[in-house]
Order: C-alpha cells, then structure tokens, then sequence
C-alpha cells in the first residue's frame, strides 16, 4: 500500500514548539486518527498539511508530492474540515457547493449531481435553498463536510469533526467518513471522543508536546503499555500522564 | 470574589423599568464603543475636542448672540419647519434601522421574554432606547454651538431639547410603523435588507438635497430657495395650522411646547402599546421564516453550477454583497454620493464652464477611486472563510480578481450613463473621465489587495476602513490621478506627469503574494 502523507520532522514554533521534528506515516485507504491532549500540537499539524501554515522545517509529502514545493498540485488531493465549519452564512448549501466545486476546479456537469447526492446522503436536501444562517450547528457541519467532500478528495483531513453533533447527525457522518474510505480515500481525523477512534480507526497516532508518542493498532498500543484487553481511553491515559510524568 | 458579588448592591431595583432601561443604555453605550473598536482613546479625544470647541467657539458666540432674539415670523418659521424635517429625516432613518435589528435580536429577545418580566415593559423599554439614542445622537451633533448660547443669553432656548425628545419620539413610532408595516408586506429577511437601504436612502435625501444645485442646476434651486423666501414673506401667504408650533415651542413657549411634547407622547404610548403585541409575533415569525421560505423553495434543484474558481467567487461575492443589508447600504449611500458629482460636470459642459468642466472631471474621478477603494476593501477584506480559500488548489490572485470585478461591476453601472453622457456632450472630457475613472478604481482596488486587513464578515461593519497607510495611499494616487484628469480634460500633454507620478508610487507599494501572505500572517 502507497502512502497518502509523510511527514518528516515537520516543526512548528509560535512562541513554544507546537509541533517538534514529528515524522508521521499514513497509508493510502485508512482512516487515521490523531489523538493528544489539548495543545498537543494536533491541530496545528493538520493545518501545516492543509497548505495553511508554513512548516519553520521539515517536509510533507501528500501522494507522493512534495506539499512545500507544490502546494496547488498537493491541494488539489486535500480536503480540510475544521472544527469550525468553513462556511458562509449568507449562502445556502446549493451554494456554498457550487463556490467550493469551482474553487476546486470541478466541472460543473460533475459537481451538480455530485451536490445533489451529498445533499440526499446528509439529509440536507429539504435545507438546500435554505440560508446557512439558520441552521444549527450539526446541519453546518454537514454543509461544511459536503463542500469537502464534493471534488471526491483522495485525502479527508477533519479536525474534531463530530464535535457538538448528536447522536444522529453523528452516525451519519460516521457512516459517510467509513463509506470514502471503503471507497478507497483515506481519512485523517482529530477527537476528543476516543470511542469514535477506538471503533472506526484502522491506526492510531497520539502525539503530546508536538511530537508523536505512539502509533499502531489499538492492539499495538495495548501492546505497547502491556495491557491487554484496555480501552483506548486507558491506553492513551497511560501514555499521556507517563510522558507528562517524565517531563516533569 | 464572592465578597465583592456580595458587597455589590444594585442601585435600581432588579426587574424595574429603570433597570431595564438602563440595561439597555448599557448595552447600546457598549454598541459604539465595539463600533470604535472599544478605543476609549479615540472616544477621550473626541469628548477633548468638543469640550474645547464648546468653551473657545461656543461661549464665544454665546456671549455674541446674548442680545439677539429670533423674530417669529413667517420666514423664520418655515425655515425652523424645514430643519425639523431635515432632522427628523435623520432620526427616521436611524430609528428605522434600529428598529429592524431590535426585531431580529433573537437571543436577546427570548431572554426577555422567557423571563418573568411583562413584555409590554420590555418591549417599551426598548422602544423607548430607540427614541433616547437618536435624541442623544442629533443632541451631540449641535449642543457644543448650541448649549452655551441658550445658556448664556437665551435659556427659554433650552426648550429645544423638549421639542427634539418629541421629535426623536415622533420618529421611533413611524419607524416602528415602516419596520411593522415592512415586515407584514415582503415578509422578514426581505424588511432586513430594505429597511437598511430605506434608512440609508432617507440619510441621503439630506445630502443629496443639499446637492440639489448641483442636480437640477443652481439657477434653479437658488429660484426655489428665494421662492420659498418670498411666499413666506408674502402678506398673502398663511401658514398652516401649527405651522408656528415648531418654532414658537424651541423658543420656549409653553403653550406650543406642551402640545407637541404631549402629542409625540401620546404618539409614543399608542404606538408601543399597539405595535408590541405584533412586535412580539414578528419576532417569533422571523425565526419560523426561513423554514417557511425553505419549504416553498424545496421544490427546485440545484440551478446550473458555475465553471472555474473566478466564476464561482465573482457569483459568490456578488450573491454576498446583494445579501449583506448593512454594507449594501453603505454601498449605495457611497454610489449615491458620485451622483451629484456626474450632474455637475454635465451642467458645466451646458454652460461651457472653462475650468468647472475638468474640475468636475477630475472630481468624479477621485470620487470613483474612493468609491471603488471602499468597495475593493469590502469584497477583499471581508471573508468569512479564508482557511477555505487558502487550502484551494487556486492561486489567490484568481480570487483577487473576482472579489476586485465583483467590487466594480456595481459602481460601473452606475458610471456607464454618467459617463455617456459626457462622451456624448464633450468627446475628450468623457474619454479622460473613463480613463480616470478607471484608473483610479483600479488603483485604489490593487492597494487594498496589496494591503488587505481580512476578518469575518460579521465583525465587519464595525471596522471603520482599512489601515490609515492604506487610505493615505489611496488618497494621494487617486488625487494623482484627478490631477491628471483635470489638465487631460483641458487637452494638455502635461497630464502624463501626474499619471506617472500616480504609476510610480504604485509600483513602490506593489507586493507580491508572497509578501501579501507574510503579511497577512504578521498580521494574525
């Protein structure tokens, strides 16, 4: 299997390293989760990914192209979804659509019944002609994920993605994240809800202080803090307070 | 910290009208200082100056004019109408705008309501903030000349205050009625976008009439002006009933006085008690609408898609700026003022004014340029999602290029007849002022490229224009410009040594993306 992104010794500095000499493979077709404590860097790698934040050093590689060098040729493959959906309120998701497939370039013979079917899959048919800014805040996170989805990335990159989404509008963006990658894309994702990553992930990195601590399968991880049979919430506990342990 | 939450007593009574209503004063006081970008500097300076106009303009005059009176007369009297209609335009135009944003103050307005409070108090609290806010705003605007010379020599002039609380009053009851009446006729989204350009079209009247030589030609409003003068002063010219009060009660006379501040009263009370109950449905309604409005249009498809990343950003920006009611205004009170302008320069060439025809010219062209620099900084600087933009395969300078076409195509419709015209009566003057024009808005629209401020376009109204390097630049290129136009327009070569000047300095300002982007992240 191919890889879809290697980063290596990818460093960011704001006024304290945010991301130190990472180095972080994931493969083609996986769905990836990224997992930290709050300020573990997690964000800010993803956006340096994105093309939205200049890496101080390092290098990424998404399908083989160098990121830093070609950012529009990387971009092209990339979809980004924040936690703070993307979106305009002043457009309806028809819209917003039809703004996100030009700015990738889809044509508009592709796009169209490509909107139509997000739409349906999202349940967000009956709001299409609906102004965003009446919607809450689990109909935007559909509206934003469907504009990342509508130039069929090769690479999903989601940032907290089912944060505030209830129990229904969560398991349909789980269902579609399973069915992309079923369908051959991969997925990286951050979460503060490690049963989301427990469940769906193929592997799992956990990075802390800007620098990844572990990365595997959760039977890899469990294997890594010998305890068989563990949570991933045990698990990634284990790893985070005996880093901080060692910091300190 | 418990302690000090304990110690604090409340000097109202929690719940009472006073306290609402100084709830809302709060909350409108802390409305223009978020408007300043909560700069108290600014506001401490501003407060300096007029304390220092009022005590070394104002009392000076006051001490002047302590003998003078104000005949009531004819004349003066409908001169005395005329400023109240002019203020009152004024005051109608905010109130109508306020009175739309107190109606779609949702979360607001469910915390009111969900509380224990009776909503006819809330509602005519708010109503009242109203009138309070557009009498303090115009009380503001003339006090520093006006309050020492009522205090020095005149204080039954005081009385002015009384009669422009009527006014204010007067004028929060029938923009209440226009918003009401807005909402039951095109329903709420539509009230929001034409009560804004309503209230702005009611602001401009006042300019534009004071532009009305320039319009329909001077000879002629000076005709109307001295015609006005001379039916009032006519002995066969009556005024009609009341037609006295305004003047008589800013004199300070009880009678007049007491009638209207009685009657803006009554207005009041009729209109809170009457418009609240369909306030209070109107608000709940405007929650409801866009579901309503969603199901009626749920039947259509997607319309056809766009091609290419500037196609879909010129659609977006314009759809955007044809949304936003706010800088929709803004923007047609800006296109509004080149109007006059374009008049002038048509008249000139009637009346084969040497000098006044280029100087017309040149100054439509500045005014483009301004216009077209307010207009670029909007569409440019506005973005609510730049990390989208950013992570696109596109370079920025495609989406430069439609927020820039986006930003022109408005006010080159509106320049396409003025400036047919001039072609039409004089070749060379248009052909310049085409070129200016252009020029100038394409100058002023790179600029605010090259130094854009982005931030989200709901923290937008509140910023008052780009940065003061940005403005300067613009300025001194676009009177570069205007320069050029004027001596072009009289058919001299020596209109290229501006215009190079004009080229130069934007060659020294011009930054790549590269720098655009370095900036734009110092910046964040």
């Amino acid at each position: 299997m191919s890889d879809a992104l290697v980063l290596a010794g990818l460093t960011k500095t704001f006024r304290n390293p945010a991301v130190d000499r990472l180095d972080l493979t994931v493969r083609a077709g996986e769905l990836y989760a990224l997992l930290g404590p709050n300020g573990a860097g997690k964000t800010t790698t993803l956006r340096m990914v994105a093309g939205l934040l200049k890496p101080d050093a390092g290098a990424i590689s998404v399908f083989g192209i160098d990121a830093l060098a070609e950012p529009i040729a990387a971009k092209r493959l990339i979809a980004w979804a924040p936690d703070e959906p993307l979106l305009y309120d002043r457009l309806t998701p028809v819209e917003y659509l039809e703004f996100v497939a030009g700015l990738w370039g889809v044509a508009p013979d592709v796009a169209l019944p490509r909107a139509e079917e997000l739409l349906k899959t999202l349940g967000l048919w009956d709001e299409r002609n609906r102004r965003c800014e009446g919607f809450s805040r689990g109909m935007k996170q559909k509206a934003a994920l469907a504009g990342a989805l509508i130039h069929d990335p090769k690479l999903l990159i989601l940032d907290e993605p089912l944060t505030g989404l209830d129990a229904a509008v969560a398991r349909q963006v789980k269902d579609l994240l399973q069915a992309r990658v079923d369908a051959g894309a991969t997925v990286i994702l951050t979460t503060h809800i490690l049963e989301v990553a427990e469940r769906m992930a193929d592997r799992i990195g956990i990075i802390q202080g800007g620098r990844l601590l572990a990365e595997g399968t959760l039977d890899d991880l469990r294997a890594r803090t010998g305890e068989q049979g563990a949570t991933l919430e045990d698990v990634f506990l284990d790893l985070t307070t005996e880093t901080e342990a060692a910091v300190a | 910290m418990s302690e000090a939450l304990t110690r604090r007593r409340p000097i109202l009574p929690p719940g009472s009208t006073a306290w609402l209503f100084a709830h809302e004063m709060r909350v409108a006081w802390r409305g223009v200082l978020a408007r300043r970008g909560g700069n108290w500097r600014g506001l401490i300076i501003v407060s300096a100056v007029v304390i220092l106009f009022t005590t070394f303009v104002g009392v000076p005059l006051g001490l002047l004019l302590r003998h003078v009176d104000v005949p009531v007369t004819k004349a003066s009297a409908v001169i005395a109408d005329m400023v109240i209609a002019v203020i009152g335009s004024l005051m109608l135009s905010q109130t109508i705008a306020s009175a739309v944003e107190s109606l779609y103050q949702r979360g607001d307005l469910d915390l009111m309501f969900s509380s224990p409070l009776a909503p006819r108090k809330t509602l005519t609290v708010r109503f009242a903030t109203l009138a309070v806010n557009a009498f303090l705003a115009i009380c503001l605007f003339f006090s520093p000349l006006f309050l020492p010379v009522a205090i020095v020599g005149h204080p039954a002039w005081l009385s002015v205050y009384v009669v422009m609380a009527a006014l204010a009053l007067t004028t929060s009851s029938l923009g209440l009625l226009l918003a009401m009446a807005m909402f039951a006729l095109i329903g709420p989204r539509r009230t929001r976008a034409i009560a804004q350009v309503t209230a702005a079209l009611i602001g401009a009247g006042f300019f534009l009439g004071t532009q009305l030589s320039n319009i329909i030609g001077g000879r002629r409003t000076g005709g109307m002006w001295a015609e006005v003068m001379r039916t009032a002063n006519d002995p066969a010219f009556h005024l009609p009933p009341g037609g006295a009060w305004p003047l008589r009660a800013m004199m300070g006379e009880p009678l007049p006085l007491l009638g209207l501040a009685g009657g803006s009263i009554l207005l009041f009370a009729l209109a809170s008690s009457v418009l609240g109950a369909t306030f209070v449905a109107n608000a709940a309604a405007a929650s409801g609408a866009d579901t309503a409005r969603a199901r009626a249009a749920a039947k259509g498809g997607p319309a056809r898609f766009s091609q290419g990343a500037f196609t879909a950003t010129l659609r977006k920006e314009l759809r955007l700026l044809w949304r936003d009611a706010a800088l929709l205004s803004q923007v047609l009170l800006r296109m509004l003022y080149l109007l006059p302008l374009g008049f002038l320069v048509i008249r000139s060439i009637g009346a084969s004014d040497a000098v006044a025809v280029p100087g017309g010219a040149a100054a439509l062209t500045f005014m483009a340029g301004q216009v077209g620099g307010s207009l670029a900084w909007i569409t440019v600087s506005a973005e609510d999602a730049p990390d989208l933009l950013a992570c696109a395969p596109t370079r920025p300078a495609v989406f430069w290029r439609a927020k820039l076409v986006a930003a022109f195509l408005p006010m080159t419709i509106l320049l396409i007849p003025l400036l047919g015209a001039l072609t039409w009566f004089s070749p060379l003057t248009g052909l310049v002022s085409a070129a200016g024009c252009a020029a100038a808005a394409m100058a002023n629209g790179l600029i605010n490229i090259w130094y854009q401020t982005p931030a989200k376009r709901s923290d937008f109204r509140r910023r008052r224009g780009s940065s003061w390097f940005a403005t300067l630049a613009e300025t001194i290129v676009a009177g570069l410009i205007s320069v050029a136009v004027f001596i072009g327009a009289m058919g001299h070569y020596a209109a290229l040594g501006p215009a190079i000047a004009a080229g130069a300095i934007l060659v020294g300002l011009r930054r790549n993306e590269a720098q655009i982007a370095q900036a734009i992240r110092d910046a964040a």
